[in-house]
Formats: C-alpha cells, sequence, structure tokens
C-alpha cells in the first residue's frame, strides 16, 4: 500500500480530497459560517456557561450522552461475549437483528420507542414504568439506537482475539475469568473505545431523537439551538452555542479518527473458534442475550408494526392515495440521487483520507456540525436556490456520506498490502490498480456503508429542516402532515406510513447489504 | 465478487441517472414563488387552473410552523426566496410588519370587507379559534365537571391534566398565552401561568405533539390540550367509525380564546407583481374558500361563503380576546422569554 501511495504521488491525493472537501466547504462550512457571522458580536463566547438554563442543557447533552456510553458498555459488552464465543442456532441472524434500529428512521424510531415506552405503551400496559416525561425515554432511545455498534464492534474485537494467547493463559492456570481481564480484555479495550467515541457523537449531537423523545424538559443543546435559530431568530446565542458543541463533538471525534486509525491492523489467522454453549449457565446467557435484544432492539419496532396492523384494513387505504404514491416515488427518487452522490464523495473522501487523520476527523463534519446552521446558513447564502431540486439532493448526499466514507475507512486501514504491490509490479497502472485490485476488496465495506446510507437517506428526519415543495413531499413529511390534523383516520395513516417507512428502510439495507459476508462487515 | 461490485455500482448510478434526468425534463414556465406553512392545502386542481389562467407556474414552498416561516422570510429579506407569502396570523403580524418584509399591491380582494380583518397589506384568507379541547370519555369515566373559568385550572382538582404548546415553538401556543394576557393583563397572567406549572402544566413542542402523544384522547394522560374551536368537527370528520357527535368538545372558557385570521401579502422585493397580485385574489376566490376548510379546518374570510356542512360541530366561540398590535409587536419575544423562564426553567 505505502509503496502505491508513494509512486501514486501526494498529487492524487489531494486532487481526491478535494472532491469532498469542496462538497463541504460549500454545503456545510460556508452556510454555517454564514449564519454564525450574522450573529457575531451580540453575545460573549462564555455567554452559554453563564446562564443557568443554557449551561444546563449543555451539561445535560454531555449527562445523557455519557450514561449512553456506560448502558452500552455494560450491556454490550457481555452481549458481544456471548455473540463472539459461542455458536447457537439464530446466532447469524441475531447479529442482522441487531442492526435493525440503526437503519430505522429517526422519526419512526421515536414513534416506536413512545408506542413502547411511553402512556398505553406495552411496558406500562405490563406493569412497568410510563417514560414519557421522564430523561429515561430518551435514555432508552439513545439506547436503542446505539447497543448495536458496541456490540458490533465488540464481536469483531473478541473474534480477532489470539486464541493462542488465550489457551496459554488457560493452560497456565488462569480462570476463564482472569482470561478475559488479562489476555481479552486488553485487546478489545481500544476498539470498544472507539466505538464509544462514535455512540457519543451520536448522542451528543444527535438531533432528531432528542427533539422528539427529550420532550421540553429533557431537551438537548442541539434542539436548544434549533429553537433558538429556527423559531426565536436569536443568531447570536445560537452561533455561540453551536460552537460550544463543535469544539466538544470534534475532539471526541478526532479522538475517534485517532484510535480507528490505530487499530489498523489485518485480521489475525488464529481466531478463537466459536463453542457450542454447554450448561444452563451458557444457555441462560444466551437466552437473556436474546430477551436484551428484544426488550431494548426489537421492541419499539414491533410496536410500530402493531400500531399499524391495529390501525384496521381502512387505514391502509392510505396507500393507494395520490399523495402517498408520489411519497413513495419521492423517496426513492431522493435515496436513489443521494446514494449516488454519497457513494462517489465516501469513496474519494475515504481514500484520500487513508493516512491524514485530520481529513479522517472531517469524515465526521456533517455529524457534528448542527442541521439546523447549515439549513439556514444556505437560505442566507444562497437564497436562489433554496428550495431548489439540487439543494435538497445535496443535503441528503451530505447526511448520508459519512456512513460510506467511515465504513471504507475502517476496510482500507485493514488491506493488505501485497495483492497491490504485485499488481503495480507486474505493471498495472495506479487507476487500473484500483479498479481491479482495491475496489473488488473494499466491495463488502462499500455496500456495507453505502447500505447506511441508504437507509439514512430513506428517512432522514433533519432534511425536513431544509426548504422543500408540496410536489417533493417524503414519506417523512406525508408522516408529519397526517399528524397534523387532528381525527382517527390521521393518527392510523401516520402509524401505516411509519411502518411502510420501515418497512422501506429495511428493504434498502437488505438488498445492498445482503451479499456481504457476515464476517468481513463491520460496522 | 468484482462482478458483483461493478454491476452493483452501475446500477446504482443508473437508476440515479435516470431519476435525474425525469426530474430535469420538467421545462419551466414563468414562476410564481409562494412561500406557506406546512399545513397549507388547495386542492390540486384548482392550483391547476390558477396555473393555467395566469399562464404562470406556481412554486409552492412550505417552510414549517409559521412563525419559522416567517423567520425564513426575515432572513433573506435582502434577496427574497418567495414573490407572495400565505400564513402570517394576526398574532405574527406586528413582527412581519415591523422587519418591513411584506408590500401593499392592488388585489381586488383587498378592497372586499372580509368577515374578520388584518392589518394592510395582509389580506384575510382564514381565521379560526385556538381554545382548549377536552376528552369527553375521560371526563365522563372519571366523574370530573368541565373547567369554567381559568382560575380553575390552577386548582387541584384540575392538576395534571391540561398540556399547552410552547409559545416558542408553535402558533397556537403563542395565540393561547397572548389570549391569557390580554384578559388577565401582564403580571396576573404570568402569576396565572406560574400556578399552572406548580398544578403539574405539561407543556409540548407544538401541536402534533400536544395533541398526538399527550391528548388523552390520542393515548396520552392529558384530558385537556390547547388546540381549535374546529378540531371536534375534524374528529368526527376523520373518523373510523361514523359518529353521532365528536368525541371531543372545545370548551370557550372566558380569556382562553383567541381569534387567529390568516392572511396572504406579496413580498417586498419580490417579483412577478401581477401574478402575485392574482394568488391573493385567488386565495379570497369562491372555490378556493370553499376547498380549503375541511383541509385546513379554519373558516372563510370572505364574506358570503357557506360554510362547510362538517362545521356544524365547531360552533364559533362568541369572545375572544388579544393584546393590540402595537402591545404585539413590542412586547411579543419579551413575554415568551418570560413565559419560557416562568413555565420551564
Amino acid at each position: 500500500m505505502q509503496a502505491v501511495a508513494r509512486r501514486t504521488g501526494v498529487f492524487a491525493r489531494w486532487w481526491l480530497a478535494a472532491v469532498p472537501l469542496a462538497f463541504l466547504a460549500v454545503v456545510l462550512v460556508a452556510p454555517a459560517l454564514r449564519l454564525l457571522a450574522e450573529g457575531w458580536g451580540a453575545e460573549s463566547l462564555w455567554a452559554p456557561w453563564q446562564d443557568d438554563y443554557l449551561r444546563g442543557r449543555l451539561l445535560w447533552s454531555l449527562a445523557q450522552a455519557a450514561m449512553t456510553c456506560v448502558a452500552t458498555l455494560l450491556l454490550g459488552l457481555p452481549m458481544a461475549w456471548v455473540l463472539a464465543r459461542w455458536e447457537f442456532p439464530g446466532r447469524a441472524l441475531l447479529l442482522r437483528g441487531l442492526m435493525l434500529p440503526f437503519v430505522v428512521p429517526t422519526l419512526v424510531a421515536a414513534m416506536g420507542v413512545l408506542a413502547f415506552a411511553g402512556p398505553n405503551g406495552w411496558l406500562s400496559r405490563w406493569g412497568g414504568p410510563d417514560l414519557q416525561g421522564t430523561p429515561w425515554l430518551l435514555l432508552y432511545g439513545n439506547l436503542f439506537f446505539n447497543l448495536c455498534v458496541v456490540v458490533r464492534a465488540g464481536v469483531d474485537a473478541l473474534s480477532s482475539v489470539s486464541a493462542a494467547r488465550v489457551a496459554a493463559a488457560r493452560s497456565l492456570g488462569a480462570t476463564p475469568w482472569r482470561a478475559f481481564w488479562r489476555v481479552e480484555w486488553p485487546a478489545v479495550a481500544p476498539w470498544l473505545a472507539s466505538a464509544l467515541c462514535l455512540v457519543f457523537l451520536y448522542c451528543f449531537s444527535g438531533f432528531g431523537l432528542a427533539l422528539v423523545l427529550g420532550g421540553q424538559n429533557y431537551a438537548t443543546a442541539e434542539v436548544e439551538i434549533y429553537t433558538l435559530v429556527a423559531h426565536e431568530l436569536q443568531l447570536g446565542q445560537a452561533g455561540v452555542l453551536s460552537l460550544w458543541m463543535l469544539a466538544l463533538t470534534a475532539i471526541v471525534a478526532w479522538g475517534y479518527a485517532f484510535m480507528e486509525r490505530r487499530l489498523a491492523t489485518p485480521a489475525r489467522a488464529d481466531a478463537i473458534l466459536r463453542r457450542c454453549p454447554q450448561g444452563w449457565v451458557a444457555w441462560g446467557a444466551v437466552v437473556a442475550v436474546v430477551l436484551i435484544w428484544m426488550l431494548i432492539c426489537a421492541a419499539p419496532l414491533v410496536s410500530i408494526a402493531r400500531g399499524a396492523m391495529n390501525s384496521g384494513a381502512m387505514a391502509w387505504a392510505v396507500l393507494t392515495d395520490e399523495d402517498t404514491l408520489s411519497a413513495l416515488s419521492n423517496t426513492a427518487q431522493f435515496s436513489a440521487l443521494a446514494l449516488a452522490l454519497a457513494t462517489g464523495l465516501g469513496l474519494a473522501h475515504a481514500l484520500a483520507a487513508q493516512r491524514v487523520l485530520w481529513l479522517r476527523t472531517l469524515v465526521f463534519l456533517p455529524f457534528i456540525v448542527s442541521p439546523v446552521m447549515v439549513a439556514f446558513g444556505l437560505l442566507l447564502l444562497y437564497p436562489q436556490w433554496s428550495s431548489s431540486f439540487g439543494v435538497l439532493v445535496a443535503a441528503y448526499a451530505l447526511l448520508a456520506y459519512p456512513f460510506v466514507a467511515k465504513s471504507l475507512a475502517a476496510r482500507l486501514d485493514s488491506l493488505p498490502a501485497h495483492y497491490l504491490e504485485a499488481a503495480r509490479s507486474l505493471g498495472a497502472s495506479p487507476w487500473r490498480c484500483f479498479w481491479r485490485v482495491t475496489l473488488p476488496l473494499l466491495a463488502p465495506a462499500l455496500r456495507r456503508g453505502m447500505a447506511f446510507a441508504a437507509a439514512t437517506a430513506v428517512g432522514e428526519f433533519a432534511v425536513s429542516l431544509f426548504l422543500s415543495r408540496p410536489e417533493w413531499a417524503t414519506l417523512t413529511t406525508l408522516i408529519y402532515q397526517h399528524l397534523g390534523k387532528p381525527g382517527a383516520d390521521n393518527l392510523a395513516a401516520a402509524q401505516v406510513l411509519a411502518c411502510v417507512l420501515m418497512g422501506l428502510a429495511l428493504l434498502a439495507f437488505v438488498l445492498i447489504e445482503w451479499p456481504t459476508g457476515e464476517d468481513e462487515a463491520r460496522a | 465478487m468484482q462482478h458483483g461490485i461493478f454491476s452493483f455500482l452501475k446500477t446504482t448510478l443508473g437508476v440515479a441517472l435516470l431519476t435525474a434526468g425525469l426530474s430535469a425534463t420538467q421545462a419551466q414556465a414563468q414562476e410564481l414563488r409562494v412561500l406557506t406553512h406546512s399545513s397549507f392545502t388547495v386542492p390540486k386542481p384548482l392550483l391547476a387552473q390558477f396555473e393555467k389562467e395566469n399562464g404562470v407556474k406556481l412554486r409552492i414552498t412550505k417552510a414549517g410552523d409559521a412563525g419559522e416561516m416567517l423567520n425564513k422570510l426575515i432572513l433573506t429579506k435582502a434577496n427574497p426566496i418567495a414573490d407572495v407569502v400565505y400564513g402570517i396570523d394576526n398574532a405574527l403580524a406586528p413582527k412581519a410588519l415591523a422587519a418591513d418584509v411584506l408590500e401593499a399591491g392592488a388585489p381586488a380582494a383587498a378592497g372586499r370587507k372580509p368577515v374578520a380583518e388584518l392589518p394592510a397589506p395582509l389580506v384575510p384568507v382564514d381565521y379560526g379559534y385556538v381554545t382548549l379541547n377536552y376528552d369527553k370519555a375521560w371526563f365522563a369515566k372519571n366523574g370530573v365537571a368541565l373547567p369554567k373559568t381559568l382560575d380553575d385550572l390552577t386548582q387541584p382538582a384540575y392538576a395534571k391534566l391540561l398540556v399547552v404548546q410552547n409559545p416558542a415553538t408553535s402558533s397556537p401556543g403563542y395565540a393561547f398565552l397572548l389570549s391569557t394576557i390580554a384578559t388577565l393583563g401582564e403580571d396576573k397572567a404570568f402569576d396565572f401561568w406560574a400556578k399552572l406549572r406548580a398544578n403539574g402544566l405539561k407543556v409540548a413542542k407544538g401541536w402534533t405533539e400536544a395533541y398526538y402523544t399527550e391528548f388523552s384522547q390520542n393515548g396520552g394522560k392529558h384530558p385537556l390540550v390547547v388546540s381549535y374551536a374546529t378540531s371536534p368537527a375534524a374528529e368526527l370528520f376523520y373518523s373510523k367509525t361514523k359518529l353521532a357527535e365528536p368525541p371531543t368538545g372545545s370548551l370557550s372558557l372566558p380569556g382562553a380564546v383567541f381569534r387567529q385570521v390568516e392572511g396572504v401579502a406579496l413580498v417586498k422585493g419580490g417579483k412577478n407583481r401581477a401574478a402575485a397580485e392574482k394568488f391573493v385574489d385567488f386565495m379570497r376566490s369562491a372555490p378556493v374558500q370553499t376547498g380549503m376548510q375541511t383541509e385546513m379546518w379554519m373558516f372563510p374570510a370572505e364574506a358570503g361563503v357557506a360554510k362547510a356542512e362538517a362545521f356544524k360541530f365547531a360552533p364559533e366561540p362568541t369572545a375572544f380576546s388579544a393584546p393590540s398590535d402595537a402591545d404585539i409587536a413590542a412586547k411579543g419575544a419579551e413575554w415568551v422569554a418570560r413565559w419560557t423562564k416562568v413555565v420551564l426553567k
């Protein structure tokens, strides 16, 4: 790899980097700066920390992200261990099932979480608590989305622990517990740390889930920025607050990029073989894993499907509405265009950022810059294009392409160098090398990244912040339209459409990702 | 594997190009840019007819809640994103006028006296009443009498029963706050809100959250919600089984009713003035005034247009209250900030 990188030269890399960088500059950085400039000077930089209310919001944002990290680690690590060490029927399916929440549109997820853990939800009907109006609702939502991130990272890491070392420790008399702490844990800790950075990023700078589940009392700083910009036009305060958010998330994003690069090691050959669980303790652990999965990952989704089923045959007639059909075709169209753009951008960014840490960190820019700042900035900077088709597709791609870039970057790190070197020494041009060697090797990671990007594009909630026209209404907009009017029919229609949206996102994911081998896959 | 990824990438690209091509083929006539809030619904055939008769292509942009929409209009004042705007109501009008984003035109509709007035250059299109709604089944089941005054809501009997929208993020929430200020006076109104908070008031971000996740009619815990006087009629209209009467009712407590009048106006610096004026007239034309009633659930502002049959379950409140336009313009933002401090912080 290095040899090739030297020969293709630094120039090629910069040309490659120029594409995503230019895109980010035009669609994200310039608009956000424009909005910052609009309110600049109205507030001191320290204002958010001096104001009790805003400080509370910032601290709560940090606290809920930190609590989610702790909870995902405590639940995720044991789950990962069970999934990595034992072979049982349905294991592969469970691993895939874990990804379900991640590909479900935010709005649908929030509705599902409410239907499960809110008033009249299953949880309270079974005698459990009603989480609405408490901070636990948002935490549950966070857990729903992020548990899979930690479990997948844990399974990947545990699968690459050297079997010889664990065997040596055991034969020297270490208990399984001691062998875990002294051999396995040091090997997996960095992987988990990088996954937790990602979880922290998603929770801290997440917008949609916090907006719907946080309510008025547990809204995060990101939601506060939205209120300040969209509803109160307090651009000064919003700008300062968003700068603090950016500073805090940039540190974490850099930490993630740093760790991810250090973890770049080709997979080990002597992985520990999975055994059949034996004894009631082992089977009990397997059952516990399945139960946790059902309670945290499956329950909200099942609630959505049930809500749609219970809404009656009449409600399903909404699917033949002219509006629904046009929303379906719009959703498909936007997703396809966004996916194509996101794939190009993601490929270019990942290839360019292979050994450049700051470029890697920039992949997270679309996650960590407040979408509200971007949406309003675009309006200010390019009013003539504000409700144009191109801007909307660009917005979709902006929010989706980090998934492609992230997935590819991780795969590129562990790509064996000798294939490329062989191809080069046999006289293949760099371009041919890329096309015939690198790209096919990247295929599983590319598919996986595209699957996430497509699922994101299908139900992107933050895009509703950007100007849209009725003829471009997507399923997400349509759900909101139904929820904007009173009446049982409207509620039922929204539930049915949410179920359809969930199905579409899953379909996109399965179609694109399914052929990928499970062992090559890495979130 | 090689074949797999290539044909897969080609498929993606192909589909993308095809859809891009499809969307590019729609040729553009002269455009009239209309900015609206997200609840705007006028029957499509009427819009098509307008386009045909006036030789323009309507480019309708929905910009979120009415308050959000006005903010977007104010932000882009130097280079407006629309030629005509619909959805600014009497609560927002003072802010729009102060920001100087509207322009007077000479539409014929401006000369006809409407049922409900708006400050010029806004031309009234429709009106409705923001008021409390209650869940009939809940009150019957729990044997609680309906509240009769605003003050009742602060009593222990009504603890934790009411959900309102945050006036900072919702136009009905703001309207409701304005009506309490108009009735009680500023200081007493905020005392009232402090008492409501102590009595377990629930605040939701917007109408949808309040109505669909908090209101007991739809699975929430609160049998009293701030909504519209027409909501019960809509409940009946959209009910699954044909009910004899609405499952909810509107409560016109004195001091808790705000008459919301929505209007349309030309945007200052917008293009295509002639077509924009035509659009203002169009919104007040009989077909639109009739067609939008059971879409947007508002009453027609044009005198002489019959009210929809569904509205027989939506009696118009006889009394309503609102601060003066000058007060709203001068103190509106300050009131919202004070409300946030009293109720949320």
